[in-house]
């Protein structure tokens, strides 16, 4: 009889286990079956490297080459403002900061990865692209610049947490054996902690890459979206549209089966499959990097010389140099661009004249002032958001329904709504992601089917958001016929978060001791008896921050939700799992996209989104600090 | 100041040095002054802070977290804790071995040219000269000679350590401090480096942190025994082992201890 329970239990947990798997089988499936006709239409080759997108001129246009040049184009800009400072700020925390000072800027950092997109990219539209067009003197603040220093900002925190842990896990001995010959501490830096952490940064940079091509809703609302190739090609104030964007902004008016209908999916694969080249290169980094932790396995791997790493440094600074000049030219003109290039080349030419000390001071001068302004954007996004938004707080606003377009009125039944989505999506994530992860980590061992399962959260988890809502559009909405509605939506940001709760719960699982379930077994219990009594308890505070990590970031989505659940104005709470819903992330979006006037509510708005996010971030930083605290083996 | 080395010939002397880590006071008032060109090994149980004062003589101490020292420590007559010293200079003169071989995850030759390149040697020429150098004094030169370009990490412990030495020799240094330097390794690679530290006074002044009886009585000139942070007696090497004049000294060299 037992043994029927414990093989039913088991069989059950494989089948959650499995649902990941699934899930980016039947993304693919989806999107390759609506993508499909339009790669028979006009061909690969053309809907690649066709030079205009014009899907509703006649005759339309479906070449996606402009959209993947501007994703492409924002990403790199967005990279060459993060990395500096990314990179700079790890630096600070991992070696410079004081066990203090540390505790406080960690958690702030944390904060900015816990900002919504919408939110990001509300502030974009009023106040970044206002400084672009001011500072710049030009039409329209709107551009691919803002777009890259966007999703710079929303990159930072990814690449700041990991190449800070790749850092931190340079053994002390590097570090004292440089310092031993007498090198300077930045001389240490360079020439052994960062080129032993470097597959880590290399991988931090790329994670963050990945963030900045999935993104949506931030770039979508300051990049002006005109699907052009920025003309000379590093004209930073041009306008571009990313893949994503396009998306975003097409799919919610075209018609169902259409051609354009069909490139837009066609547009997603494009998405997915640059997504997934980056991602995998990430896994294969990070893969890498485990393996060297052990000693052997160093020996295995022929090591970079220093020349040539050195030379791969050098070049790689020249064609950064090269980058900033040409933007520095169209931004500030051809003298400032001379006279910055003079300057750089005096001081390289004295170089050798320059003591060390001296080069230390500058060195951390520049890693101070990258930590500075981190701390400095963030300081200003919250003062932005909340000084302006506290005014339109108000009981009213809270507790009615929005008038005159959003203008007027409040914003009940976005956050009934929201609340709604998040409260379902865990529902549906929670018991199949914690299933999965009791048997990735108590049922199997490492072997060929948890490698797939685990590739398949991997791949799920590096999809970007849009592409989430296409398949929600694609196999809930339509497909099976949910229409536009709560459940549609739900489901959607519940398979979006699986990822984070399978990963979290292994984690913790894993945390907890074998002694345990030795201990349990030794006492005749069986396996599920076992995971019941002596596994999940201890592991429970784990699981609870992956949760409710997990309700921050579906509280803060919007593409997953936009064609699959939302609508902008609805006086009524939504009756049943078929209606469609208001939600505060789009309520967002929409005020501030399309409703002229209406800005002490979408403060408003945003302020609330804000709170409601950080404030769910903050519980699990408390419980998380509380368990480390208390709970010792 | 100057005058005080030539009073005694000490290249490198303390007194009244006190150290705390924190609340925990790790160092009480040890004065001690080492001879250039000599091994000086220094024996105590374990956590009696052998580490602590060899590390002071290069201020690694320093990249501790809350540790406060008073007390002079004078390198040929410098108190090093002076403000104006330049840490990074001394650190140069005064050169470590740990108990850990840590070699860089660089090439064997990457290993040795870091310390030169450092210190501004850009030549390729020279470098090579200051590997073979380095290499050859610290007995590695035979043994890895045609693989210098392959990774530090797959050489056997005995020879990391070996290069690790090299490292150190690479800058020139007037003084090594080894941390237990054989600790990690096997009775053979352990005799290669006893032989070593050896040869190497005749250039340099070595002091050596043992847990081995056996190794300070063959290589050291000079032997101190610290117990519970203090000096406890310091002197002669073969006086030490044979005629300590305290009793702690003889319950430890006698093994009679704890
Ligand atoms: N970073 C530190 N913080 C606080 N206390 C420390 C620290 N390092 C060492 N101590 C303490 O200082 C004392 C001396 O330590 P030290 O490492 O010098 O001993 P040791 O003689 O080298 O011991 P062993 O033979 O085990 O290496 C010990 O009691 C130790 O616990
Ligand atoms: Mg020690």
């Amino acid at each position: 009889m037992t043994g029927l329970w414990e093989i039913l239990i088991r069989g059950l947990w494989f089948c959650t286990a499995i649902v990941a798997v699934v899930a980016v089988f039947f993304i693919l499936f989806f999107l390759v079956r609506d993508a499909g006709p339009i790669f028979s239409a006009v061909g690969l080759e053309t809907f690649l490297g066709g030079a205009v997108w014009n899907p509703t001129g006649s005759p339309p246009a479906y070449g996606t080459f402009p959209l993947i040049a501007g994703t492409l184009l924002v990403t790199l800009g967005a990279m060459l403002f993060a990395t500096p400072l990314g990179i700079g700020s790890a630096l600070y925390l991992s070696e410079l900061a004081s066990g203090r000072v540390k505790a406080v800027v960690k958690p702030a950092i944390e904060l900015l990865a816990g900002i919504p997109s919408v939110v990001f990219g509300f502030f974009g539209l009023v106040v970044l692209t206002n400084w672009i067009r001011v500072g710049f003197d030009v039409p329209s603040g709107e551009s691919w610049l803002a777009g890259s220093i966007l999703l710079g900002v929303m990159a930072l925190p990814t690449i700041i947490s990991v190449s800070e842990d790749a850092i931190s896990a340079v053994p002390r001995e590097f570090k004292e054996g440089s310092l031993a010959v007498g090198a300077t501490h930045w001389q240490t830096i360079r020439g052994v902690i960062v080129p032993s952490a470097l597959s880590g940064i290399t991988a931090a940079l790329i994670l963050g890459m990945g963030r900045a091509i999935g993104e949506t809703m931030a770039v979508m609302m300051v990049t002006g979206n005109a699907a052009i190739i920025p003309d000379p090609v590093f004209d930073v104030l041009s306008p571009v549209r990313t893949l994503t964007g396009t998306l975003g902004i097409e799919m919610g008016e075209v018609a169902v089966g259409s051609a354009h209908y069909h490139a837009l999916f066609g547009v997603a694969m494009v998405l997915l499959v640059i997504t997934l080249i980056v991602n995998v290169c990430a896994m294969l980094i990070t893969e890498r990097l485990r393996e060297k932790t052990t000693a052997s396995a160093a020996a295995r791997h022929r090591i970079l010389s220093a020349e040539t790493a050195e030379r791969l440094l050098r070049s790689s600074g020249l064609l950064v140099i090269a980058l900033l000049a040409g933007v520095l030219w169209v931004v500030a003109g051809p003298c400032t661009t001379l006279i910055a290039l003079a300057a750089l080349a005096a001081v390289y030419g004295i170089r050798e004249r320059i003591s060390q000390r001296h080069v230390q001071h500058v060195a951390f001068g520049f890693i101070f002032i990258s930590i500075l302004i981190v701390l400095l954007i963030l300081g200003i996004i919250l003062y932005d958001i909340i000084s302006h938004g506290l005014p339109a707080l108000s009981w009213e606003f809270l507790t009615q329904p929005p008038r005159n377009l959003g203008r007027e009125g409040g914003i009940f039944p976005a956050i009934i709504g929201t609340l709604y989505l998040v409260g379902g999506a865990i529902l549906v994530a929670l018991p199949i992601g914690v299933g999965a992860a009791i048997y990735l980590t108590e049922y199997t061992r490492e072997g060929p089917v948890t490698k797939i399962i685990r590739s398949g959260v991997d791949l799920l988890n590096g999809t970007p958001s849009i592409v989430f809502g296409l398949f929600g559009f694609a196999f809930l909405v339509l497909f099976l016929g949910f229409g536009v509605s709560l459940l549609a939506g739900l489901i959607t940001l519940g398979l979006m978060v699986l990822p984070t709760i399978i990963r979290t719960t292994e984690e913790a699982l894993r945390s907890v001791p074998d002694a345990l379930r030795e201990g349990s077994f030794a006492l005749g219990a069986t396996k599920w008896q076992t995971i019941q009594r002596a596994v999940l308890p201890p592991a429970l505070p784990g699981i609870l921050t992956g949760t409710i990590l997990s309700i921050g970031r579906a509280a803060g989505e919007t593409a997953p939700i936009l064609f699959t659940a939302v609508v902008f104005s609805r006086r009524l709470l939504p009756g049943s799992l078929s209606d469609p819903v208001m939600a505060l992330p789009y309520h967002l979006f929409i005020l501030s996209t399309n409703v002229p006037g209406a800005e002490q509510n979408q403060y408003g708005t945003a302020l609330v989104l804000l709170l409601l996010v950080i404030g769910v971030y903050l519980v699990a930083i408390v419980i998380r600090s509380h368990y480390r605290k208390t709970v010792t083996w | 100041m100057v005058n005080r080395m030539q009073e005694n010939g000490a290249i490198l002397s303390t007194r009244d040095l006190n150290l705390y880590y924190g609340e925990k006071h790790a160092l009480i008032d040890v004065s001690i002054d080492i001879r250039p060109n000599t091994v000086t090994a220094l024996i105590g149980p374990s956590g009696c802070g052998k580490s602590t004062l060899l590390r002071c003589f290069n201020r690694m101490n320093d990249l501790v977290g809350g540790v406060r020292t008073n007390g002079e420590c004078l390198f040929k007559g410098k108190n090093i804790y002076a403000k104006e010293v330049d840490v990074v200079g001394l650190r140069k003169k005064i050169g470590m071995v740990f108990q850990k071989p840590n070699p860089f995850p660089k090439s064997i030759y990457e290993n040795i040219a870091y310390g030169p390149r450092i210190h501004g040697i850009k030549n390729k020429k020279a470098l090579d000269e200051i590997v073979e150098k380095s290499l050859k004094s610290a007995a590695l030169w035979d043994e890895v000679s045609d693989r210098l370009h392959e990774p530090a990490m797959g050489l056997s412990g005995g020879q990391q350590q070996r290069l690790c030495i090299a490292r150190t020799l690479s800058v020139e240094p007037e003084i090594i401090l080894m941390d237990e330097p054989c600790s990690a390794l096997d009775p053979i690679a352990t005799s290669k480096i006893e032989d070593l530290m050896i040869e190497l006074k005749e250039n340099y002044t070595v002091i050596v942190v043992t847990h081995n009886m056996q190794q300070a009585a063959r290589v050291s000139d000079e032997t101190g025994f610290m117990y519970l942070g203090k000096l406890v007696e310091f002197g002669d090497t073969v006086q030490i082992f044979e005629r300590p004049r305290e009793e702690l000294t003889n319950n430890y060299v006698t093994g009679r201890f704890g």
